[in-house]
């Protein structure tokens, strides 16, 4: 594989004084889409977390681009091209779509490319643009989970972590969702970390991926060959 | 004996001037609580400093007290980022009955620093450009009350343009829902509470300095305030600026009406039995929502 975007050595990082990743190595390279699975509880997102800065990092080295970023406050990180879309999509429920959208923009860079990157995000999600001037809070949760991923989009990230992103969605919003993963890297060159709890879906539209169990990385490799794992695939009912 | 309708115009008038007035008290508060969580107890205490402040300065350069605002606003706007870090910050987060105590600590503090230097004496400027009678009909028109109603207005409105159409008001606003998310949209919270808290209390400074174009400034202006602007917040339920004006106009009239028709004693705790009636109907406030 080519040099790593972002690399995780050696993580031991928590919550206070609580560890909840043991000796957590990773890597995602540019272009690539990573699959972060395992049961709940596992530390997947811990894990993404501690990529963004938000947990008591013990132990070990953050990597992004290269430098190393252990003491880099989040927002910085998000400048620099790391955007966590987080679970339950946090969105501004009382704000509109729009001005969702816009404070994914945030950060001047984004914001000076402000009606490129709408165009962009709305060319992926159509409805966004129907939806527009609504109140956030009255989307349905296929389109508040779009909103979120348009709204990271809008900061131009370099990498996106995406926290169990199919979470509470219908099957069939769940497949559109990923068929939007596979659009978003192989038309617009984003890089994806995907936490999902839909192994199987995941493992298919990913390079590579990891497998977390009790904090610590169980499993990894190319994406079909942790899918002919024999252990994985009883564990999650893959026939 | 019932006044003439001459003076229950005069009266009416004076009141809505009055409400104006109290709506950019309310407006710092109002901002702090929404936007932080923290109910600024020492809120009115600021009010009160700065009318010290204004009568202090406007009497020894012989200058309006409403352009003593050039000189406090941005002072208070430093006094209150200073606080903020210094004091606020640390406990930001904590259990919300700590947040009460510093900033009832703050209060005091504000309060026998008056008390030091001011003494307990009420201070009135002496001279103020301002303090001419237009008569209109039955109405004479105080030219400070006017100016002051009309400034307050316009800095009430433009603190909602503000809030709803510039990027700084949208960073507020996104901080204000969900302090974690915005983090993750790459906005430095710190930096938005800061701004937030020194607006807070640099809007203060101005209020101040309006109402020392009529007012008096004394030790106890500060509980008085404070009170009443928590009032006016509470019955307006948060519900923006529209909520906001309503209720400083509602506590403002009805508080001049008494003052007319019962007594000046009277009036003072106006405020309150409105406030205990309206939330008696509508716990919610007069234009909250109903979470």
């Amino acid at each position: 594989m080519s040099n790593a975007l972002l690399e995780l050595v050696n993580i031991e990082a928590g919550y206070g004084v609580f560890r909840v990743l043991h000796n957590v190595s990773f890597k995602v390279c540019e272009g690539e889409v990573v699959a972060l699975v395992g049961p709940n509880g596992a530390g997947k997102t811990t894990a993404l977390k501690t990529v963004m800065g938000l947990t008591s990092l013990f132990k070990g080295d953050i990597k992004f681009n290269g430098s190393k970023i252990n003491n880099v406050p989040p927002y910085e990180r998000v400048k620099q091209g790391i955007v966590l879309v987080p679970e339950g999509r946090g969105i501004f429920a009382p704000l509109t779509v729009l001005e969702n959208l816009y404070v994914g923009a945030y950060n001047e860079e984004a914001r000076r490319r402000l009606s490129e990157s709408l165009e962009m995000v709305f060319s992926i999600f159509p409805k966004l643009k129907e939806r527009k001037n609504q109140i956030a809070g009255t989307l349905s949760g296929g389109e508040s989970q779009m909103l979120a991923i348009g709204r990271a989009l809008m900061s131009r990230p370099r990498i996106l972590l995406l926290d169990e992103p199919s979470l509470g969605l219908a099957p069939k919003i769940v497949s559109e969702l990923f068929e939007i993963f596979k659009k978003l890297n192989e038309e617009w060159k984003t890089t994806l970390l995907l936490v999902e709890q839909h192994v199987k879906n995941s493992l298919e539209i990913s390079h590579r991926a990891y497998v977390m169990e009790s904090g610590r990385i169980v499993l990894e490799g190319e994406s079909s060959e942790v899918l002919k794992d024999e252990r994985l695939r009883k564990a999650y009912l893959i026939i | 004996m019932f006044p003439s309708p001459g003076l229950m115009a005069q009266s009416l008038l004076d009141g809505i001037f009055l409400g104006f007035l109290y709506s950019l008290m309310a407006l710092g508060l109002s901002l702090v609580f929404g936007v932080m969580g923290i109910i600024n107890f020492a809120h009115g205490d600021f009010i009160m400093l700065g009318s010290y402040l204004v009568w202090l300065i406007a009497n020894s350069v012989r200058t309006d007290p409403s352009l003593v605002s050039i000189v406090t606003v941005p002072l208070f706007f430093v006094v209150g980022a200073a606080i903020y870090t210094i004091i606020i910050r640390p406990v930001f987060g904590k259990e919300p009955l700590i947040q009460i105590a510093v900033t009832v600590g703050v209060g005091y503090v504000l309060q026998n620093t008056a008390l030091m230097f001011f003494r307990a004496e009420p201070r009135a400027v002496q001279s103020t450009a301002l303090n001419l009678y237009i008569g209109l009909g039955p109405v004479n028109i105080h030219a400070a009350k006017l100016v002051t109603a009309l400034l307050s207005s316009v800095i009430v409105i433009g603190v909602h343009y503000l809030l709803t159409k510039t990027w700084v008001g949208l960073t507020i606003r996104a901080t204000a829902y969900d302090r974690e998310v915005a983090t993750l949209m790459g906005i430095n919270v710190n930096k938005v509470y800061l701004l937030v808290f020194g607006l807070g209390i640099a809007l203060t400074a101005l209020a101040a300095s309006l109402w020392m174009t009529f007012g008096q400034a004394n030790p106890y202006i500060g509980t008085s305030f404070g009170l009443l602007t928590w009032v006016i917040i509470a019955l307006g339920g948060l519900g923006g600026v529209s909520g906001l004006l309503a209720s400083s106009l509602i506590v403002g009239v009805m508080q001049s009406l008494t003052m007319t028709l019962a007594s000046p004693t009277i009036s003072l705790t106006v405020p309150y039995l409105v406030f205990l009636v309206v939330l008696w109907f509508r716990p919610q406030g007069l234009f909250g929502r109903r979470e």
